[in-house]
């Protein structure tokens, strides 16, 4: 499974994503600019901030009530498809996802 | 080239104030991270404790806050349920429960909202340097390092000028509470338990619980809702508001962890900068500016250690963690790994990546300040070298008695200005 993200300068980066792992882990381990995620996935940084592709955001299921006030306090601007990327678990369905790493 | 050497002989104990009085005994970590990742620490002072050494560990467990708790203590004292609920704040708590407190601050403490702040922080900082660059010989931590962090303080908490010197004083007697030099009441040598109700086990609690009540009260006499400390009483989206025992505990907590920690990081970096003079010129250069901050708070790590509770049986390292025991993250030896970082002894100004866990890195209790600390180490550190030709010790350095809060707590240095 893969996902790609489009970096603040433009670039797109697609790399392997195994079941089960979330998607600032993926980026995290591939080394993907712009994606920090400093608290390991519990939602208390904020720097994991993706935009999700309109396509593709349905798909990565509903906002829960911290990373909703969390995406609140993001340094780059939120967006409709805004999520925090720690909290999307990859899945078959999300094969293919693109996001873009919103400038800071 | 001079790189800082700890002169403990590995085996230094852990549970003992005493062993951090000359810097952390460094070699003892780096012999526990080799032989013996998953150590275990007899305490006179209460039941023993696990300590985790090693970079990756930390990161690994950190994370799993269902097996390892915050919400039975965070140092390494023991406490019974009724003095865990008396002195809790957020810290003490798990997700999602934490979670509950920490988005209400969340925004008061982002890096946008904290970017505002760049400002009024480099007009403190030059009036700090320059009255006290002209004395030539000074102590650093007193009237530099310490003089930022409270100052930046109160104006976040809202708290008039002339009050601020009382505030930190309380402040380190709370969180410094082992140390002669900051306390009349040192935890360890203490005979009686009649603060164990109060945050840190201190007198000082008590006294800042009444100056809280009045600030809010004051605060409210005059209409004024703005800051942080309103956010924190404001009802959450449950409708739920904190009580008052937890509103004065968090109260204590930012006025000790929001001081000490940024206080022993702007230390630390002056010290480098004595012991590695050539730190000085990067900094004019302006090309470390976006990483310096790190590597200095890389470099301090005040917080030495926070302490966890496993929630039952777990095998690591073959050894056994029993349910109820006490597991130490030693950040101050995560961040001294080898394998994490390449000459983890020396400052490297320009350090990319840094993945260093003075901040707690890895998990939900990620510091809530970082973004304050790293803005106000950066801007000091431009500030001072923008002023100095040259800076070096004038006499020794001593950290305090702490195996907690790594900090030299006095600092000596002689500077030639530009």
């Amino acid at each position: 499974m893969q996902a790609t993200w489009t970096l603040a300068d433009g670039q797109d980066v697609t790399h392997d994503v195994a079941e089960g792992l979330n998607l600032m882990e993926a980026a995290t381990a591939h080394g993907v600019a712009g994606i920090i995620g400093e608290c390991g996935g519990s939602m208390s940084c904020a720097t994991c901030h993706v935009v999700v592709d309109p396509d593709w955001f349905a798909r990565t299921g509903a906002i829960g009530d911290f990373e909703d006030q969390m995406l609140d306090v993001v340094e780059a601007d939120r967006q409709p498809t805004s999520r925090l990327s720690c909290q999307i678990r990859m899945t078959a369905a999300l094969d293919g996802i693109r996001l873009v790493v919103p400038e800071a | 080239m001079t790189v800082w050497a700890p002169t403990d002989d590995g085996h230094a104990d852990l549970s003992s104030h005493d062993s951090f009085v000359s810097g952390p005994p460094l070699n003892t970590f780096a012999r526990l991270r080799r032989e013996d990742p998953l150590s275990w620490s007899d305490w006179s002072g209460g039941k023993g404790f696990w300590s985790v050494t090693r970079h990756a560990d930390i990161l690994e467990l950190n994370r799993q806050h269902e097996l390892l708790s915050s919400a039975r203590g965070i140092r390494m004292e023991d406490q019974t349920y009724e003095e865990y609920l008396a002195r809790r704040t957020f810290q003490e708590t798990d997700p999602p429960e934490h979670m509950q407190t920490r988005v209400k601050v969340a925004r008061a403490f982002s890096k946008n909202v904290v970017a505002e702040f760049e400002d009024q922080i480099r007009a403190l900082c030059v009036e700090i340097l320059d009255q006290t660059l002209a004395k030539g010989t000074f102590d650093a931590t007193k009237d530099i390092a310490r003089e930022l962090p409270m100052r930046m303080l109160g104006r976040i908490i809202g708290t008039p000028d002339e009050d601020l010197p009382w505030l930190v004083e309380k402040g380190d007697a709370l969180i410094a509470n082992t140390d002669p030099d900051f306390t009349k009441h040192v935890l360890d040598r203490m005979t009686t338990d009649e603060f164990r109700m109060m945050p840190f086990n201190s007198p000082a609690g008590a006294e800042l619980f009444v100056y809280a009540k009045d600030l809010m009260q004051r605060k409210a006499d005059r209409g004024d809702t703005s800051g942080v400390l309103n956010m924190i009483l404001a009802p959450g989206p449950d409708g739920t508001v904190m009580p008052e025992n937890e509103f004065r505990n968090f109260f204590c907590l930012l006025v000790a962890a929001g001081n000490d920690t940024t206080r022993y990081s702007i230390a630390a970096g002056i010290q480098a900068l004595c012991n590695q003079p050539e730190l000085l010129a990067q900094i004019q250069s302006g090309a470390v500016d976006d990483t310096m901050a790190d590597e200095i708070i890389r470099w301090a790590t005040p917080a030495l250690y926070f302490r966890r509770t496993a929630t039952r049986d777990f095998d690591m390292h073959g050894r056994t963690v029993r349910e109820g025991d006490k597991v130490l993250y030693w950040f101050i030896s995560g961040n001294r790994d080898e394998t994490a970082f390449d000459n983890p002894l020396w400052v490297d100004l320009g350090r990319t990546p840094n993945k260093h866990l003075s901040f707690g890195q890895g998990g939900p209790h990620l510091c809530l300040g970082m973004w304050l600390a790293r803005l106000e180490v950066r801007v000091l550190f431009q500030e001072l070298a923008k002023r100095i030709r040259s800076i070096e010790p004038a006499g020794e350095h001593r950290f305090l008695r702490s195996n907690f809060v790594g900090g030299i707590k006095s600092l000596p240095v002689t500077v030639t200005l530009k």
